[in-house]
């Protein structure tokens, strides 16, 4: 980038929402089946057909609206996008465009060690279109209706973002608030999640805001960055050689790697909004918003400040295990049990994740449960078992008798450490007596030898010492040598 | 117009009950009727057969388990050909929507069916409802039984003309500005339109969403209000449809008290205003007043705005209604179509009909970026204006009196090149649906020049239909 610009941007997330049935009728709204298979003559617009809201549709969005702070509008409206398209089977959509469920809020990210606010201006209630395939025949596109109708809602942000490293943080904290929220899997691929980029530019330390450009659907985060790169290159560049910025819709080319005008403010559509008049008011009574709350699960944001500030984890391992509720909530059941937290954090990070990936199930169905993890994590934390012979000999002993109690089967093992004088007196002196020329070696002033003699002595013990009164008893002897 | 041999339903179900008539005789007899009646083109469809089978099932039920049978047992009726029937043509007279086939019945035929009603056939109207002729329309004008060189009026005309020439004993119509009222006055019969959201849309083919309802037409106030009951109340497919409590209609009570009945001044001294249908009103108002009743003038200055208002707020709605009209899932596509944007432009050019496409145009227009606050703005700020004029008004009085028409049916093809002059006729009517209030056009007598038929319509507030029914009804009944 060039030195001394800015680049400003704010985004129009479209969240495809997870409900049993579309925005405004009863056909199945899940993703995939036969084209045109999960329509209805409500979808295809037949006439005579109307509308009816979907009130798992309004409490999604109430829940979002919640976790955002947003001001839940008490009364909301549905107005009419008018447009033609062959994938829009009523030649219009609903949405919200007046007067919006959700007002205001904010989302935080995390850019590196730093946490940022973004404001967002709205969250809107719509329903999404069809799709068109062009690709596949050479002189005809096809339609597969199934989409047209399932909800979605469109969350418009301020342009409080300054770069694709905040859009991508943006948008993954936005994927990590739908899935704690279970409203949408967020997934961009699938098209659940998608992105329209606005993208201006401005020298550092103006205040006012350049010309901006549209960028329209982006589908994964990849091209986001890309399109958004190149997009601020092209506009400084234009800025710097004295030329202006036109106000265009535009189209990102992966192939290229190129943004092109899709249409220009001119040739903008007029999209005619409306009132709908086929919906009444959307309104909504404090009970309703109340329910809502009061079965709001944890929230991405809260769990990660718990896992650094009450259980004192990394930034690295507290993200890892924010990042997907399952994982978080399974994670807090089991700091209930035990106070040893982070011994917990690498025990589910390098155990149980692992096991979960390659199994695809959840940490709940993992054989060992909870109640024997709780004990292993106390046995390590009281020196009763080291944490190699617990990890490297005992674990694999667990996941064959899952049933077991550790501590049994440690004593039955014999993995059991030890802080008995006389066992760790008489490993001492076999060791030092094995060793005359290091002993040497050591009153002569190589102290480094101490560790020498330490790992021998764990080693003749089979790791049953306790590691430190061991290296406490083994320092007095060294020293009355 | 000969008096109809079967005037009521109440009077059908007593000549059933007694074994001097069945329902077979019944609808062979209505058949008769539609054949006798062809040169009026009224039916654009008659289910004979559908009719005739399930008068005879009837019939046997009568014999087997009298009492499973509906409260609209002995009914008959045609449908305006913009209700949807379930695997039965609907084209709203258009060529775009020709050979479509809807996948469900409207709510309200639903309704009906289950009380036992029979539909005979689907009527004419003018095309997506748009018109006060019935001159609109794919299959040609259908013509007033009083003088078939006259218009019946619109968009209901054919709904009109099939009770004024007994081929059924009720019509069900639309309402978007007078649609079912109009026709009414012109052909002689009663004419409802509920309050909006009184009678479900779900599968009315729309026109302008805010102003629609179902209305029905018939010869007597009794029948359309046990028909309004049936069909009436809240249904899950329409969010517009009111779930204010279903009163018993039907009942027809008499007025417990002596009504207060307003009328404007600017109206009923309206230039435009025929005088022998003023003198009309005026001998109306007299026997109100015989009757014991309270009628009084009072202003209402918006007369002028309620035609622009009503024109704009339709029209944009419509514009919007109709896009899904485009070639591309059902009814017609131009074969001279060769991609996308030509099949939008084609099929609608030559699907639609002119007077369709001037509204989609003018509908199009005034919601238009730039357009918006001028004119779909200002009329939404008009259409609150009489709203709360006549809420109002409806403190002081029980009821508003108005004419159905500035004049009676006109001649064919006499204002059809003349929107304008078409659109005023539609001046008393718009009122009731932008402020989305019950209204019910009522035969008053023959123009004394003319001849033809006269209708006023009473105008309650909404839903108020049970008072405005049972004083209508017993107006009527005095000699």
């Amino acid at each position: 980038m060039v030195q001394g610009y800015e680049t400003v941007i704010g985004l129009e997330v479209h969240l495809q929402l997870n409900t049993r049935s579309k925005a405004f009728c009863a056909d199945d709204a899940s993703f995939g089946g036969a084209p045109n298979t999960r329509v209805s003559a409500i979808s295809l617009g037949h006439p005579g057909t109307l509308p009816m809201p979907n009130r798992a549709h309004v409490a999604y969005a109430v829940r979002l609206g919640l976790a955002l702070g947003c001001h839940i509008n008490l009364v909301s409206t549905f107005d009419r996008k008018n447009y033609f398209y062959a994938d829009l089977p009523k030649g219009y959509q609903i949405t919200q465009d007046k007067q919006p469920i959700c007002s205001g809020g904010a989302l935080d990210i995390r850019i590196g060690s730093g946490v940022r606010k973004v404001r967002i201006h709205h969250i809107h209630i719509e329903e999404d279109a069809g799709k068109s395939i062009h690709d596949q025949l050479p002189d005809a596109s096809l339609i597969d209706l199934n989409r047209a109708g399932v909800p979605l809602l469109e969350i418009v942000t301020e342009p409080d973002l300054r770069s694709a490293e905040e859009v991508d943080a943006f948008m993954s904290a936005m994927r990590r608030l739908a899935r704690y929220l279970d409203i949408s899997d967020g997934n961009m691929e699938q098209g659940s999640m998608r992105c329209d980029v606005n993208v201006s530019v401005r020298r550092r330390g103006q205040h006012t805001y350049g010309t901006r450009c549209e960028i329209k659907n982006l589908n994964s985060m990849r091209f986001a960055r890309r399109a958004i790169e190149y997009e601020a290159g092209r506009q400084i560049a234009l800025v710097e050689s004295g030329q202006v910025v036109e106000q265009n819709t535009l189209h990102f080319d992966p192939q290229t790697g190129t943004t092109s005008p899709l249409r220009s403010k001119e040739e903008a559509h007029d999209y005619r909004y409306f009132p709908d008049p086929d919906l009444p008011p959307l309104v909504l009574d404090t009970a309703f918003i109340e329910s809502i709350r009061s079965q709001m699960p944890p929230l991405p944001e809260e769990v990660y400040r718990r896992f650094t500030e009450e259980y004192g984890l990394s930034n690295y391992d507290a993200a890892l295990l924010a990042e997907e509720k399952s994982v978080a909530l399974y994670f807090i059941e089991l700091c209930q049990h035990t106070p040893h937290t982070k011994a917990a954090a690498n025990l589910v990070i390098n155990k149980l994740l692992p096991w979960r990936d390659e199994n695809q199930a959840d940490l709940h169905s993992f054989p060992i449960g909870l109640p024997a993890l709780t004990e292993l994590l106390q046995l390590i934390a009281d020196n009763q078992i080291s944490n190699s012979a617990a990890y490297q000999r005992l674990w694999p002993a667990l996941l064959v008798e899952p049933g077991q109690s550790p501590a049994a089967l440690a004593q039955s093992m014999d993995l059991l450490q030890t802080s008995d004088a006389e066992f760790i007196i008489a490993l001492i002196d076999q060791v030092l007596a094995a060793h005359p020329g290091k002993v040497s070696e050591f009153r002569k002033g190589k102290k480094g030898l101490q560790g020498f003699f330490m790992g021998e002595l764990m080693r003749l013990s089979q790791g049953k010492a306790d590691p430190k009164t061991a290296t406490a008893m083994l320092l007095q002897k060294l020293q009355a040598l | 117009m000969a008096a109809p041999k079967y005037r009521s339903l109440a009077y059908v179900q007593q000549l059933l009950r007694s074994g001097s008539l069945c329902m077979e005789q019944l609808v062979a007899h209505y058949l008769e009727q539609i054949a006798a009646t062809q040169h009026l083109n009224i039916y654009v469809e008659v289910y004979a057969e559908e009719a005739l089978a399930r008068a005879r099932a009837l019939d046997v039920r009568l014999a087997k388990a009298p009492a499973s049978l509906g409260r609209l047992w002995g009914m008959v009726t045609g449908i305006k050909d913009v209700i949807c029937y379930q695997d039965h043509e609907i084209t709203a007279a258009s060529h775009i929507l020709k050979g479509f086939r809807p996948l469900f019945s409207a709510t309200a035929l639903e309704r009906l069916l289950a009380e036992d009603a029979i539909v005979i056939g689907r009527v004419n109207c003018d095309e997506f409802a748009m018109g006060s002729s019935n001159e609109n329309s794919c299959y040609g004008p259908t013509r007033n039984a009083a003088d078939p060189e006259r218009v019946p009026g619109g968009s209901s005309g054919a709904s009109a003309v099939a009770v004024q020439a007994n081929t059924c004993l009720t019509a069900l119509g639309s309402d978007t500005g007078g649609s079912v009222r109009q026709p009414a006055a012109f052909c002689g019969v009663v004419g409802l339109k509920p309050s909006y959201g009184r009678i479900s849309r779900h599968g009315l083919i729309a026109y302008g969403s805010s102003l629609d309802q179902i209305g029905i037409l018939s010869h007597n106030v009794a029948d359309a209000a046990l028909m309004l009951e049936v069909m009436a109340g809240p249904d899950g497919f329409d969010a517009t449809a009111s779930s204010v409590p279903v009163d018993a209609y039907s009942a027809l009570l008499a007025p417990d008290r002596p009504m207060r009945v307003a009328w404007f001044r600017e109206v009923l001294e309206h230039p435009s205003l025929d005088e022998g249908v003023r003198s009309l009103c005026f001998d109306f108002i007299k026997r109100m007043e015989q009757a014991g009743h309270t009628v009084q003038a009072v202003p209402f200055e918006y007369l002028d705005y309620t035609i622009p208002a009503y024109y704009v707020l339709a029209t944009a709605e419509a514009s919007s209604n109709l896009s899904r009209y485009d070639g591309i899932r059902f009814g017609y596509r131009s074969p001279s179509a060769y991609d996308l944007q030509s099949t939008y432009k084609r099929s609608r050019t030559e699907g639609f009909g002119k007077e369709v496409k001037r509204r989609i145009m003018l509908g199009a227009f005034v919601l238009s970026a730039g357009y918006y606050d001028a004119y779909y703005a200002k009329a939404q700020q008009i259409r609150r204006l009489i709203h709360d004029r006549f809420k109002a008004i409806f403190q002081e009085f029980d009821f508003v009196l108005m004419p159905a028409a500035p004049g009676v049916a006109w001649r064919l093809g006499e204002k059809i090149t003349d929107p304008v002059e078409m659109y005023l006729a539609d001046v008393f009517t718009v009122t009731a649906n932008l402020v989305g209030i019950p209204a019910i056009a009522l035969p008053v007598g023959v123009h004394p020049d003319s001849g033809l038929p006269v209708g006023l319509q009473l105008m309650a507030d909404a839903f108020q239909e049970k008072a405005l029914l049972g004083f209508a009804h017993h107006l009527l009944a005095q000699p």
